[in-house]
């Protein structure tokens, strides 16, 4: 205790009377002018005030469990109040005392409120009656204190007296008295006074009991706090404290230690040891005599009243001493250091501290060494103390003191900075020892600026903390590496890999690199208690009452809340590992899942942030915001479900599309504005006109009409103008339509006849023009004054250009990872490693970038031998490097040419795809592309395909006689020649499987079904060596190797029910589960009418008749022709007259299922499976591992990426 | 300038139509034209890979171009090499490089074959253009082997040969889609004054290279006498072609390509691509079939 640490302090009158909130961080403050206030310490704000008492207000308590506050003040009277929030006022006001009340108390389980008073009574009171139940007489002088025991019915009363009185109030519990007013007298029946204490010399002004021991404390005006213990039968003074040099105004027992606490007007606050009965420590202020002290039922925490406010203090640092060394936490509890396994929850003592420093005060800080095993732990009492010790190699046994080999010295902050050195802090004397092991100083630093604390600051280097700033600190160099100015620095935690550090002060986190060249600061309102690094590289701390997380970059975010303060340790996942106040390990399961995102979205880690959105569904508001804010609405837009949200953003980052979904969705005018405004702006004119539709702004479609030269668009536009018979629009659109005629109409119909008959006569229509005046009434001769007018050069404008269906083009604003993604549905292909081929593991970025340059070089035709020479490393060059240097232009042309990149090469560097690699000859990566790709293991069967594929590649030619011929690649795309591009010839094509599909088709109409599996199996090989040019090409080569599948399997399956017909045709059962199970592979339509004519037959013959009908249902679906309909409803007749089946079979067909390719058995939907990583076919568990034995290719079950995106 | 007869006698040298040359008699050996026509006879000879038949036609001869066609000769049948730079015209020396670079290139000493056509710095012949282009060609650097085109260019006249070599370079290149050698090949195919199967299977390989497969195919197929390199382009067309049954056809004339021409570049490197695949297949584990235990 050589500190109490103030943690919150107000200025105000006199305070007479404290009382703690049990959960919440409330204290309740009764004022010698009256008032009653309500704190929260925590937060340091004054939540409410109450003025309804007259004169000073001495008493006040709060309810243990409900919302209740009772003060008792000189005015007699006892006032109940509400403090919830939302209704605080005055419940009731209790009558009776004759004096000042002094203190007042609710009891922990009955509806009771105990109060004392000058008028030398204690009255007991029924708070939903709102009834005195009990008035204890006895005191012969004012009662200064009474307070219920905390579990049995006694109260303790202290008078000015000079005793101590207890009372037994069991009886009142019994029997409930009567309520009615006027019969006190009856009470003292039952409230006895069981023991009276006499010791004190003067007047006693408080006493209480031990929250467990029989024991009771008290504080009288002779100076002295006695002890008084209790059995059964008697109560006796067990000792005195002497200390307080004036009246002690209270004294209490320390909740959870052996300790007393006592107050008095000598202004001082002073704490006793309870069992030695001496002083520990003494807190003095200068002017104020203390009045009041309250203890926090739960917590280490105390307030104090005097003359000109209130303090609440601790009496001890509740923070625990500990060091984290990969997952194990060794920390000091009770003062044992222990260590803590994060993983296996082990919690070991290993070695007690108890003779170091003073017995009440815990160890400060703990400093671990791995190499040694040892520990430097330092406290604060005598002036700071370090002491140096080697944890025991195994914990087995008796736990040693460290007093019997620790090594000590004073010092105030002590670490270890290498494996054999640790320094000491002297703050008075501004030294920093170096120490080696057997502490003897081989160093001292002056250190550079007043330092405070120290901390490790990397290998030899130390990180000091002055008031001002914190100063990295080179011990070999002695010189200062580095200054950031902060706030005094409290603790400091380094990430795990060393490279970040988070200097933690009161109410800022700073967080540096390792050697302080950038950091950012981050203020928090709340006290920042601890922090420790997520793996990730996230800083996770905690407030008094939250936990955050912060990212280097400097956002932070709440993680979740806190009730009491806990110290972090260790982050790993979604588990905080904590000290809580009592040094007890506890871990707090947290959602990483903003950080995680924010740190992904920093880090343009889109797979990441990918999969946090699918797999996580929170992501709310806040994150959209976020988004929004850091510039990213085009990523908010895929979490956005709100419809006016979504449209803002689609708006925001001019995703068209979405927009006009969203608007069409909402279609509210303004959206439809908005859209239009914005699509003018992109010069979408499609969407704007659908926007001008939904609207139905006729004028400005009209004029969108006329600039996107849409003459049809704007007949039709008249016509509507027409219809709505608005002249003005119409005559708009005939204007813009260069519709003469429309327009005469127009003006004729409006009865504007001059300029009808104008318009008609400049566009030289004369006989319109007659008719114009004949229709008013006129003739030429009556218009002879109208100046004549050449006839009208205005025309519509001819259209250069046919905008009218096309869009004006923009940018492809780079098609968004997360457009890709979600637009495709799957995140598989989202999470795939981008691709790098088998030859350049510098990935296809590198490569194209070399053939980019590659192709540079071929340009300009200064070819340098040596950037061409990459991997081929032709020996003939290497006698010439030197040659090559001396003339480089002759030497060019000349002898030392080296080989350059052979279009294999190219070939293989270009292409994603096995089958480019094969006919590359690259057979290896091509091997490996289809392992990784569709976990292809056995490739023996995929020679000839590889070979002739080759083959297929590569023609012959000597130009020349006699030398030897060239080798020629053929290439895919004739017209492609530039190096970075160049593809071979696709040998296998969708066109060439899709004939060969056929080809099996044919085979299976025709019942050959063994010709049909060795054409399937084929079909799906050589698919394997397609190359894919679009995504529409992907998704016709999955569907071509879905339907190969299909029908392989189907055809198996047919086979294998030959097979069993002819090998075991006592074996029905299986034979018929077989048939059935063929008609469920997904054939064409045809082929399907062949399966179920053949399980029709198959189960009819076996009396299955009821299965026949279903499928000669099933049959009836697809159409077929009129003879197979005429059977198929024989069965179905057949199946109605006998709905029974002979044989049961292992078929269900109402639930789903897929069948095994390998025991031709059902997997019905939701049973395990596992799948062929190419075709996708699936196989019961028990398969795993094994050769696919559909296809004969793939380990089944094998992780695969799936078909490579084609490149563009 | 040559005589014309001597000019045709290159041109079918040039363009490959040795058996035509072989079959051609020698005129008067006081001719002038005596000694160059049977050099060409003789490289004819060499380039149907027969040099029995060479070293008979040569005489024992101070002609030091022609000791330097006997002396290829007799590499090609002997594998040694032995050329002494001798006097002669520069007629001579130059064919005597040209033979050396043939030699050397055949040997794979792109070096020596590159020193002795001195690729670079030749003005004067452009058989050594050829040639020094088709082993840049061979070492996958068309760039160099354009440069020397693009060299060649500007001293040669438009001939022949010239052209010849920018088809070859076009089809490695494949720039402008194959369409300098295609017609080169179709021009010369068109040419009256000779026939030589080694250009339908020419223009089939650029068909073949331009994706043209049943044009390729037909020309293939029309030549008659049918070489390792019209059959290798045969395979080829077929393995491409598509159709039903070609594999099957493409599988029978590889056979015959093999059986025939086993020392024919393609039948190794195809024999040794396989040969690797089963040793990168054997790489591969491959687990038990997954059959249902019964």
């Amino acid at each position: 205790m050589s500190v109490m640490l103030t943690k919150f302090e107000s200025k105000s009158n006199r305070v007479k009377g404290l009382a703690f909130h049990p959960t919440q961080p409330l204290l309740a403050a009764s004022l010698h002018n009256g008032s009653v206030q309500l704190w929260n310490y925590r937060m340091g704000v004054l939540v409410d005030r109450f003025d309804e008492h007259e004169g000073p207000v001495r008493a006040v308590a709060i309810h243990p469990s409900r919302a209740l506050l009772v003060t008792g003040g000189d005015d007699y009277k006892i006032k109940v109040w509400d403090i919830r929030p939302q209704n605080r006022r005055c419940l009731f006001t209790l009558h009776g005392h004759l004096d000042y009340v002094r203190t007042v108390q609710f009891h922990h389980e009955m509806p009771w409120i105990l109060s004392c008073s000058d008028d030398q009574t204690i009255r007991i009171w029924n708070s939903t009656s709102r009834n005195c139940i009990a008035i204890l007489t006895g005191h012969s002088h004012y009662v200064m204190s009474a307070q219920f025991h905390p579990k049995e019915d006694l109260i303790v009363s202290a008078s000015q007296d000079q005793t101590v009185r207890v009372w037994d109030i069991s009886g009142l519990r019994k029997n409930t008295p009567n309520s009615a007013p006027g019969t006190f007298d009856t009470f003292d029946n039952f409230s006895t006074v069981k023991y009276v204490l006499e010791g004190h010399d003067r007047g006693v002004n408080f006493a209480t009991f031990h929250p467990t021991l029989p024991l009771i404390v008290s504080a009288a005006d002779d100076r002295q706090i006695k002890i008084w213990r209790m059995s059964e039968t008697k109560a006796w003074e067990v000792d005195s404290c002497r200390g307080h040099f004036n009246n002690v105004s209270t004294a209490l027992f320390h909740p959870k230690h052996e300790l007393i606490v006592s107050c008095g007007e000598d202004k001082t606050v002073r704490v006793w040891d309870l069992t030695k009965r001496s002083a520990v420590q003494t807190f003095r202020r200068e002017h104020d005599r203390f009045w009041v002290l309250a203890a926090h039922p739960e917590l280490n925490l105390f307030a104090a009243g005097h003359d000109n406010g209130l303090i609440v203090f601790k009496l001890e640092r509740e923070r625990p001493a500990f060091a984290m060394h990969g997952d194990m936490l060794y920390y000091v509890r009770d003062k044992y250091v222990r260590s803590y396994d994060i993983n296996t929850g082990s919690d070991i003592g290993l070695l007690s501290v108890r003779k170091f420093g003073s017995p009440y005060v815990p160890p400060r800080t703990l400093s671990y060494n791995p190499a040694e095993k040892a520990v430097v732990l330092t406290i604060s009492s005598d002036n700071g103390l370090f002491e140096l010790t080697a944890l025991p190699k195994d914990a087995v046994g008796e736990v040693k003191d460290s007093s019997t080999e620790g090594k000590r010295g004073s010092g105030q902050a002590a670490i270890f900075v290498a494996r054999n050195r640790f320094a000491v802090l002297n703050k008075t004397s501004q030294l920093i020892e170096v120490r080696d092991l057997s502490n003897s100083v081989v160093k001292s630093i002056k250190p550079p600026v007043q330092t405070n604390e120290i901390f490790y600051g990397g290998t030899a280097s130390l990180i000091l903390s002055s008031p001002t700033s914190v100063v990295l600190y080179d011990i070999q160099q002695q010189k200062t590496i580095a200054e950031i100015t902060t706030p005094p620095v409290k603790y400091v935690v380094w990430s795990a890999d060393g490279s970040l550090v988070a200097l933690l002060s009161k109410h800022t986190i700073t967080i540096a690199n390792k050697n302080f060249t950038q950091h950012t600061l981050i203020h928090e309102t709340i006290r920042i208690k601890s922090g420790a690094w997520d793996d990730s590289g996230v800083f996770v701390y905690s407030t008094l009452n939250h936990i955050k997380y912060c990212l280097a970059q400097g956002d932070h975010g709440v993680i979740c809340t806190l009730d009491n303060p806990v110290y972090l340790t260790r982050v790993k996942g979604k588990t905080v590992h904590c000290l809580d106040r009592s040094a007890r390990p506890r871990t707090i399961t947290i959602d990483p899942t903003e950080y995680r995102f924010k740190l992904a979205l920093l880090r343009n880690n889109y797979e990441e942030m990918l999969h946090i959105i699918r797999t996580s569904n929170l992501l709310g508001q806040s994150i959209i915001a976020y988004l929004q804010q850091k510039g990213f609405p085009e990523i908010a837009l895929h979490f956005v479900q709100d419809k006016n949200t979504r449209f803002d953003l689609a708006i925001e980052c001019g995703n068209l599309d979405v927009a006009f979904e969203t608007a069409k969705s909402i279609n509210r005018p303004e959206c439809w504005e908005r859209l239009a405004q914005q699509a003018l702006k992109q010069g979408n004119h499609k969407i704007v006109e659908k926007a001008y539709q939904q609207t139905k702004n006729f004028d400005r479609l009209s004029f969108l009409y006329l600039a996107t030269g849409s003459a049809d668009k704007l007949s039709k536009m008249q016509k509507i103008a027409d219809s709505r018979g608005d002249p003005m629009s119409r005559f708009h659109n005939a204007l813009y339509a260069g519709d003469v005629m429309g327009r005469i109409a127009v003006l004729r119909d409006v009865g504007l006849y001059p300029l009808a008959y104008l318009t008609a006569k400049t566009n030289g229509l004369e006989e319109i023009a007659l008719e114009i005046l004949e229709a008013a009434g006129l003739t030429e001769a009556d218009v002879d004054d109208v100046p004549v007018y050449g006839t009208s050069t205005l025309k519509t404008p001819p259209v250069v250009t046919p905008t009218t269906d096309l869009n004006w083009p923009s940018i492809s604003s780079g098609e968004s990872f997360f457009d890709r993604a979600l637009a495709n549905g799957n995140l598989e292909a989202g999470a795939d490693v981008p691709y790098v081929n088998g030859h350049d593991t510098s990935g296809a970025a590198a490569s194209a970038a070399l053939d980019a340059w590659a192709k540079e070089e071929e340009e300009d035709l200064e070819a340098d031998a040596d950037g061409w020479d990459l991997d081929v490393g032709g020996e003939e060059a290497e006698p010439d490097a030197v040659a090559e240097e001396e003339a480089e232009e002759a030497v060019e042309l000349g002898p030392g040419a080296s080989p350059g990149v052979s279009e294999l090469e190219l070939w293989a560097r270009n292409s994603p795809f096995a089958g480019d690699h094969v006919a590359a000859g690259s057979f290896e990566s091509a091997m490996q592309l289809l392992h990784r790709q569709f976990g292809v293991v056995n490739f023996v069967e995929l020679k000839s395909l590889f070979v002739s594929t080759y083959r297929s590649a590569h023609v012959y030619l000597s130009p020349l006689a006699s030398l030897p011929p060239l080798q020629l690649h053929v290439r895919r795309n004739p017209s492609e020649s530039a190096a970075s591009r160049v593809l071979p010839v696709a040998v296998k094509t969708l066109t060439s499987v899709r004939s060969e599909l056929s080809e099996g088709f044919r085979a299976v109409s025709g019942n050959r079904l063994a010709e049909a599996q060795v054409v399937f199996r084929a079909s799906l090989h050589a698919l394997l060596l397609v190359p894919i040019a679009s995504d529409s090409e992907a998704k016709e080569w999955r569907d071509l190797v879905t339907m190969a599948r299909e029908y392989l399997l189907g055809v198996s399956v047919e086979l294998e029910r030959r097979r069993v017909n002819q090998e075991e045709p006592e074996n029905v059962r299986r034979n018929l589960e077989l048939a059935a199970y063929f008609t469920h592979c997904q054939l064409q339509p045809a082929h399907l009418q062949i399966a179920l004519r053949s399980a029709i037959g198959a189960f009819a013959k076996a009396n299955n008749h009821a299965t026949a009908a279903k499928f000669a249902r099933r049959l009836l679906e697809l159409n077929p022709d009129p003879k197979i309909v005429a059977q198929a409803r024989q069965r179905i007749a057949a199946g109605d007259r006998n709905p029974r089946n002979a044989v049961e079979i292992s078929y269900d067909e109402f639930t789903e299922f897929e069948i095994c390719a390998a025991s031709y058995t059902p997997i019905y939907k939701g049973s395990p499976a596992v799948r062929c990583p190419y075709t996708d076919v699936a196989y019961l568990p028990q398969f795993k591992g094994q050769l696919d034995s559909l296809v004969q290719l793939t380990e089944i079950g094998a992780p695969s990426s799936g078909l490579p995106a084609p490149r563009s | 300038m040559d005589s014309s007869e001597l000019y045709h006698v290159k041109q079918q040298f040039i363009l490959g139509a040795y058996q035509s040359l072989v079959d051609l008699p020698l005129p008067s050996p006081n001719s002038p034209d005596y000694t160059p026509t049977l050099i060409y006879k003789a490289r004819a000879h060499l380039a149907l890979d027969d040099p029995e038949a060479a070293l008979a036609l040569l005489p024992e001869s101070e002609d030091v171009a022609l000791r330097a066609v006997a002396a290829l000769a007799r590499y090609l049948r002997d594998l040694c090499v032995e050329i002494e730079g001798e006097d002669g015209g520069a007629r001579a020396r130059w064919l005597v490089r040209v033979l050396a670079g043939t030699a050397f290139a055949r040997a794979g000493e792109v070096e020596e074959a590159l020193e002795s056509l001195a690729a670079g710095s030749n003005r004067e012949n452009l058989e050594a253009v050829a040639v020094t282009v088709q082993v840049y060609l061979a070492l996958h650097r068309p760039d160099l082997a354009r440069k020397e085109l693009d060299g060649a260019k500007r001293w040669a006249e438009d001939d022949l040969l010239l052209q010849l070599i920018e088809a070859s370079v076009s089809l490695v290149t494949g720039a402008d889609a194959y369409a300098d050698c295609h017609a080169f090949y179709t021009e010369q195919l068109a040419n009256p004054s000779l026939s030589a199967p080694h250009l339908l299977t020419a223009r089939g390989v650029a068909r073949i290279l331009q994706g043209e497969i049943p044009a390729a195919r037909s020309d293939l197929e029309e030549v008659q006498t049918r070489d390792a390199e019209t059959l290798a382009a045969l395979v080829v067309a077929a393995g491409l072609s598509g159709q039903k049954g070609s594999e099957a056809e493409a599988e029978q004339l590889w056979g015959q390509l093999s059986t025939q021409y086993p020392s024919f570049p393609m039948v190794k490197d195809v024999a040794q691509k396989a040969e690797l695949f089963d040793e990168l297949a054997a790489r591969f584990e491959v687990p038990p079939l997954a059959v249902a235990a019964a």
